[in-house]
């Protein structure tokens, strides 16, 4: 039973991807991070029956970084410096959306010849992980918007974080550790670094920032 | 014990965000002493650490702790007379950050805790952040940005790349500690396909962050944008520390017998940034720039002599060594010379020689040994690596990096000669420099370049051995 929550949760998150790359504001994007945060950090509770204290104070610590206070503080961001909602790609909507079909096809080929015992319960577990990793990588590349993508450098260490925890209790521990500090620290100085650019080109399109080249 | 050589500048550098200024700049040369001492101490006699499971004193570290240490004592002389000459808003920002810089540094040469190695590379990157961004303009906060992004993703790489690793322990059945002088014993047990994986992924990781091309565009401005004692820093010592992670991973990759998988990756890696950085360097109109290219090469150099293995291993310990010394001198002269002519552009510079003749005497020593010319020690390393490379078979790979070199070379030198012999290309708009050449602003190059020019001729017993035996853990070896 529990095996099915697992991979209905993960076929919205599967769903919430598509969602990603064919959405053209940041409040949307926000909103789909913010969901994507949820279902990752909650993935634990299923897939492990037994739990260490420990292990859960740390999955609800993620949980409420990943779902609450980075999606809120960067929805606070750009209430505040009225940042610009329009996430200008750099490549189109459909091409986009294509790209993240593409992506989930190959993703679930992929993860069928990998030999990872430890998640042959659930088929969706690996496909998943990998979508989520590339999404971010690709709204990384694809947006111009520096919200947009920092956004998306979190849903690859959402990729990360479920690919971690599902690998193995060493795995998990690890990702603990280094994902917390990553998303503090990172996210903390990307939004100072935002302010700034706010600041200084007033606004965060950061095709403005190519006085610099080579 | 060994943890102590981190703590204390880490405890030093917070300190300097709240004291007078004054007090944080004799605070940062007493640090560089004192760590000085603390890794000489390292070398004589090596004590056990008090976290034995995520810290140790390795060959390697050992080498980079002492290059680290030895840069930044003269670094920190220099930054004074640099902070005396160039006024700087924040200056107790810089201060601080520069000596946690250090800190996470030194903690990246000794961790042994592959997970503490990634934490102290990652720590590096936020130690290190607020120094390029020092100067609070447009430009530096791009610099900043596409730092902070860029190195980010890198990190986030390689924590893929662990992911991986554990998961070839677990497909292993090994259940030894996650550190590398752990899982080297036993690195034949571990899953070979995984293995592979979590060692591309590491090397992408950690390659951002050394600047292998092509995931090297945050290093030109990033170098060019922080203060000069920071860009010294950043690029003799932060590029050997993320090249130390893919060391230690190699070492793991040798013993589990795949050298040659990761061979052939990081020649390829080499060869890029070697051919990115001559075809950048030709037509580079600032020369803090084109020094920052200079790095991407000599990067390219050390990734492609480990790749190469045997007497070419021997080759990049050496190439790093001296890497860092020379480079760093340069960019300490680069960081006059923009005192001297308040410009970044070559064209605004010219006839240094006469101008700047202490500056001149450094930067032109410095040219000499980037280039590879024979007094230094690069001209050494690259020799090892190219005759590695012709032993071993790898022509092609040989005559790329020979070819490149000349390249380099030539585009180098032509840029040099402006600065150093030209006329300004507009006399009305350059004037003279107005800039006194204090001992605190030129000894430190000097000292650098002796060091580099001494130890091509006279390696310590000591050293010599250790560098035997890091390159030895990687299958190198002067046959």
């Amino acid at each position: 039973m529990t095996l099915y929550t697992v991979d209905t949760l993960l076929s919205l998150v599967l769903l919430s991807v598509l969602f990603a790359f064919g959405s053209s504001r940041v409040p949307a994007l926000i909103k789909v991070m913010a969901f994507q945060g949820i279902v990752v950090s909650i993935i634990p509770f299923f897939i492990t029956p037994d739990m260490e204290t420990g292990a859960v104070i740390f999955t609800i610590a993620t949980l409420v970084i990943r779902g609450v206070l980075i999606p809120l503080s960067i929805h606070m961001a750009i209430r505040k410096v009225a940042i610009q909602r329009d996430v200008s790609p750099i490549v189109g909507y459909h091409a986009s959306l294509f790209f993240g079909l593409g992506l989930i096809v190959a993703a679930a080929v992929i993860s069928r010849y990998l030999n990872i015992p430890s998640i042959s319960d659930s088929q969706l577990l690996f496909p998943a992980a990998i979508s989520l990793l590339v999404t971010g990588m690709f709204l990384l590349m694809a947006r111009r918007n520096a919200i947009a993508m920092v956004i998306g450098y979190i849903m690859l260490e959402n990729g990360i974080y479920l690919m971690g925890t599902t690998f193995s209790v060493r795995a998990r521990h690890i990702v603990e550790f280094g994902i917390l500090l990553d998303v503090l620290a990172g996210v903390m100085i990307m939004a100072v670094i935002l302010q700034n650019i706010k600041q200084t080109f007033d606004d965060v399109d950061t095709s403005l920032l190519r006085t610099l080249k080579e | 014990m060994v943890e102590m050589v981190f703590i204390t500048p880490f405890i030093t550098g917070l300190l300097a965000f709240i004291l007078p200024k004054a007090v944080s700049r004799q605070l940062l040369v007493l640090t560089g002493a004192v760590h000085l001492v603390l890794s000489l101490l390292l070398w004589k006699n090596t004590p056990r650490a008090w976290f034995a499971e995520y810290f140790a004193v390795t060959p390697e570290g050992l080498l980079s702790l002492l290059v680290i240490s030895l840069l930044f004592f003269l670094i920190a002389i220099y930054t004074t007379g640099y902070l005396a000459a160039h006024r700087l808003k924040s200056e107790n920002i810089f201060t601080g950050f520069m000596l946690l810089f250090l800190s996470t540094m030194t903690m990246v040469t000794l961790s042994d805790h592959i997970m503490v190695l990634w934490i102290a590379i990652e720590a590096t990157t936020l130690a290190s952040a607020p120094l390029i961004y020092t100067h609070r303009s447009g430009a530096s906060l791009e610099a900043t940005w596409k730092y902070v992004l860029i190195c980010s993703v890198g990190i986030a790489m390689a924590l893929v790349g662990s992911l991986f690793l554990t998961l070839s322990m677990e497909l292993g059945g090994v259940t030894a500690a996650m550190s590398f002088s752990a899982l080297t014993p036993v690195a034949g047990q571990l899953d070979p396909a995984w293995l592979k994986a979590g060692f591309i992924f590491i090397v992408v990781g950690y390659g951002t962050k050394m600047g292998l091309a092509p995931m090297h565009t945050w290093l030109p401005d990033a170098h060019s944008e922080a203060p000069s004692p920071a860009s010294a820093l950043l690029s003799g010592v932060l590029l050997n520390c993320a090249y130390l992670g893919i060391f230690k991973t190699n070492k793991i990759m040798v013993a589990a017998g795949l050298s040659d998988f990761s061979g052939t990756i990081l020649i390829v890696f080499g060869l890029l940034s070697i051919v990115a950085a001559a075809t950048y360097i030709l037509k580079q109109t600032e020369y803090k720039r084109m020094l920052a290219y200079s790095s991407i090469e000599n990067m390219g150099i050390i990734a492609l002599g480990t790749g190469i293995g045997g007497l070419g291993v021997y080759g990049a310990v050496i190439c790093m060594i001296h890497h860092s010394l020379i480079k760093s001198s340069l960019f300490l002269s680069s960081g006059n010379i923009l005192m001297g002519y308040k410009d970044r552009l070559i064209a605004n510079t010219g006839q240094m020689a006469k101008q700047m003749p202490k500056t001149f005497v450094a930067f032109f020593a410095g040219f000499a040994g980037i280039s590879g010319f024979p007094p230094f020690g690069i001209f050494i390393g690259e020799l090892f690596i190219i005759m590695a490379a012709f032993k071993s078979g790898h022509f092609l790979a040989a005559i790329v990096f020979i070819f490149s070199l000349c390249v380099i070379f030539a585009g180098f030198a032509g840029q040099v000669m402006k600065i150093c012999f030209d006329a300004p290309a507009d006399t009305e708009k350059t004037p003279a420099p107005d800039f006194r050449e204090t001992p605190a602003l030129v000894w430190p190059q000097y000292i650098l370049l002796l060091t580099s020019l001494i130890l091509c001729f006279f390696i310590p017993d000591a050293l010599y051995q250790t560098i035997v035996d890091a390159v030895h853990a990687i299958g190198g070896g002067l046959q």
